[in-house]
């Protein structure tokens, strides 16, 4: 029966070019300006590493003097300074973490032939390459030896290689970033995912560095960082070094804990460091607390979701639904003059039901071509998104999920707006109709 | 086969009431042939509405081949209209988008049958009102005439023991009302049972049993022992009045 269902919206849709395409029309814009939007929301709150994001942890320490404020919601700074990322790395404890913060460097080969370019790089530790998964094309990351004894080593992504080494296997070879040589002991893959969301202090939709070195380069080579620097306290900063002792906070940190009694045990941990700290009389608090958030929890922390993105996904849905009312009245206008129609079919034995999943059935069929035209609207929503800011270049895409929601709530949107005039139209009274026509 | 028994429908608006039917009484035995006449608005089409289960009564007793129908549900209503009544309209009410073989389909359709038994069903209807060549036809490339036949043919698809027409020949021209009729007698003859109203007393006259309704009730009816042997009754037939 659903396939003469079908047969019969077809045969329906047909027979109503106009009124047919002009619903299709609206729900196809309806569906391509909310699949725009809430594409590039998906893109931007979707778990960026699904099998791991509850394992992977970022500490924060309350490391502020009394009567401190700090600007986040529960007054924890949002980064540590140089001297807890480096004791939080070297503790005595069974972990995997790393500290990172961004830089950046003119990078050339030392020769006139290749012109040197400004990209942006990442001081991590070796560690850094397990806890997020990194995978290698060419060598693997760096050893504990070469981190703390030999650490002029770089690890550069795909995109690097092939622009300076013409993608062949470049380890081993040197590579010059500003006037220092390092050895490459690894190529990446480039960073893939859409959200840099080991750092969102720094922009979770910046490019992502290609360039990563030690985190033991920075107090060698004095490496200033490209991102964010507060302070919670005046310091009268003379040199590199007095920024490398001071109180001010740059560097990010990220903990590998798999499971809630190493998450415990890490904050027991962190208590006891603070604690240490303050009887070092680093600073003067009362109380101690610190921050563990997984990668989901640290993303939404930062907002890196805005409120703005959630208010136009809800202005999208709220279009949709105009869309959709358009589309129930056009449907009204359509069944209604079926009356008669269906007056016969109630006759010749057609019940409530049947007269009811013909006309849903049609829906669906007008819903679904909505749908399709939709996703094609959308392409061209976020086409236009893209072209608007480089930005959005990985952030205004479809991904299966999506191009499979959009038909999805294309037929949501047209039960809804079906469901009214369907209902009506079933209870036609036959006796009305048969004499009237 | 019918049975009803003091029958009353009332429509009700803010302020006005209107009787259609009042104590219609009235039994229907297993292949009869009965016409219903009367003037207009004298509740005809009403009591061909409540016959056929298109539209519930106000009061009384409604038994259709045993079944009480005044406690049916709706969709109960629809499954015995499916499977027991066939009808035929003035204005043939065939559906234009379908082709003559998917319009006499459509009450096999809704009772379930299977595709083979469906067209194997069809082609017979089709064959006995002569348009099985027309299968294909969409109703508005057919004549008035054929139209009515389709329908005929779609009212006997489902093989229904009772068969409502109304006016069936109130579109049509003197020939063509008579090869209509003459197919309905045939039906009649096959074992259906026919209950038709009809504004034309001739045609009236060829029907075994005569009743008339006038405001809401049934006034008189003239029951002829036997069918005419004619094509068309006596005009001077006498008429048998009684008390219902």
């Amino acid at each position: 029966m659903l396939l003469h269902y079908i047969d019969l919206s077809w045969r329906s849709v047909k027979n109503t070019p106009v009124i047919s395409f002009l619903m299709v029309f609206a729900i196809a814009i309806g569906i391509g300006i909310t699949m725009t939007s809430l594409s590039v929301y998906h893109m931007m709150s979707m778990d960026p590493i699904p099998h791991k994001s509850s394992k992977i942890h970022y500490p924060q320490l309350q490391v502020m003097d009394d009567g401190h404020e700090w600007h986040s919601t529960d007054n924890l700074p949002n980064q540590l300074s140089y001297q807890d990322a480096v004791n939080l790395y070297n503790a005595d404890i069974d972990v995997l973490s790393s500290p990172s913060f961004r830089t950046g460097f003119s990078v050339h080969l030392n020769t006139p032939d290749v012109k040197p370019r400004m990209e942006p790089a990442r001081l991590v530790n070796t560690e850094f390459f397990q806890i997020f998964e990194r995978p290698f094309i060419y060598g693997q990351a760096w050893s504990r030896d070469a981190q703390d004894n030999k650490p002029y080593v770089a690890v550069i992504t795909k995109e690097i290689n092939d622009r300076f080494f013409n993608g062949e296997n470049s380890v081993g070879k040197e590579i010059y970033l500003d006037n220092k040589s390092y050895r490459i002991v690894g190529v990446t893959e480039n960073w893939d995912h859409h959200v840099k969301y080991y750092d969102v202090n720094n922009g979770a939709f910046n490019k992502a560095e290609s360039i990563y070195i030690p985190f033991s380069i920075a107090p060698l080579e004095e490496v200033g960082t490209w991102g964010n620097m507060n302070g919670w306290k005046h310091q009268a900063l003379r040199g590199y070094k007095d920024l490398l002792t001071s109180e001010q906070l740059w560097t990010q940190f990220w903990v590998l804990l798999e499971t809630e009694e190493q998450k415990e045990a890490y904050g027991n941990f962190l208590m006891a460091y603070m604690e240490d700290q303050n009887a070092r009389g680093r600073f003067q608090r009362e109380t101690f607390e610190y921050g563990l958030r997984n990668v989901n929890e640290w993303m939404e922390y930062n907002e890196v979701v805005s409120e703005d993105n959630r208010i136009l996904v809800a202005l999208s849905f709220m279009f949709l639904m105009v869309c959709v009312a358009n589309i129930l009245g056009l449907l009204l206008a359509k069944f209604l003059k079926r009356a008669p129609e269906v007056g016969v079919r109630r006759a010749l034995g057609a019940s409530k039901r049947q007269i009811f999943l013909q006309h849903i059935v049609e829906v669906s069929v007008i819903g679904l071509a909505g749908g399709l035209l939709g996703i094609a609207v959308a392409q061209l929503g976020l086409w236009g998104v893209r072209t608007t800011n480089s930005y959005y270049n990985a952030l205004a895409t479809m991904d299966w999920s999506m191009l499979l929601a959009a038909p999805a709530i294309s037929l949501i949107a047209s039960f809804i707006a079906g469901l009214y005039p369907a209902w009506l139209v079933c209870k036609t009274q036959p006796a009305i109709y048969l004499k009237s026509q | 086969m019918l049975k009803m028994q003091n029958i009353s429908k009332v429509y009700r608006t803010d302020s006005v009431q209107t009787h259609a039917l009042r104590d219609f009484s009235l039994e229907v035995n297993e292949g009869e042939f009965i016409a219903v006449t009367g003037p207009s608005g004298s509740g005809k089409t009403t009591f061909l509405n409540m016959a056929g289960l298109l539209e519930p009564f106000t009061s009384g007793q409604y038994t259709l081949d045993g079944i009480d129908v005044g406690g049916l549900s709706d969709n109960q209503r629809a499954d015995l209209r499916n499977q027991k009544i066939g009808f035929i309209f003035q204005g043939f009410n065939l559906i234009p988008d379908l082709n003559i073989f998917e319009n006499v389909e459509v009450p096999l359709r809704y009772r379930g049958v299977s595709a083979k038994d469906r067209k194997r069903r069809i082609d017979e209807c089709l064959e006995q009102v002569g348009l099985a060549s027309r299968a294909k036809h969409l109703p508005q490339q057919l004549s008035g005439g054929q139209q009515q036949r389709v329908a005929i043919a779609r009212a006997l698809a489902g093989n229904p023991r009772f068969l409502l027409a109304d006016e069936p020949t109130g579109n049509l021209d003197t020939l063509m009302a008579r090869q209509v009729m003459e197919l309905l007698e045939e039906i009649n003859r096959n074992g259906a049972t026919i209950v038709m109203v009809t504004h034309d007393p001739e045609l009236a006259r060829r029907a075994p049993r005569n009743i008339q309704v006038v405001d809401g009730q049934l006034a008189d009816f003239t029951l002829y022992q036997g069918k005419p042997e004619s094509g068309v009754a006596s005009s001077n037939t006498p008429l048998k009045t009684a008390e219902v």
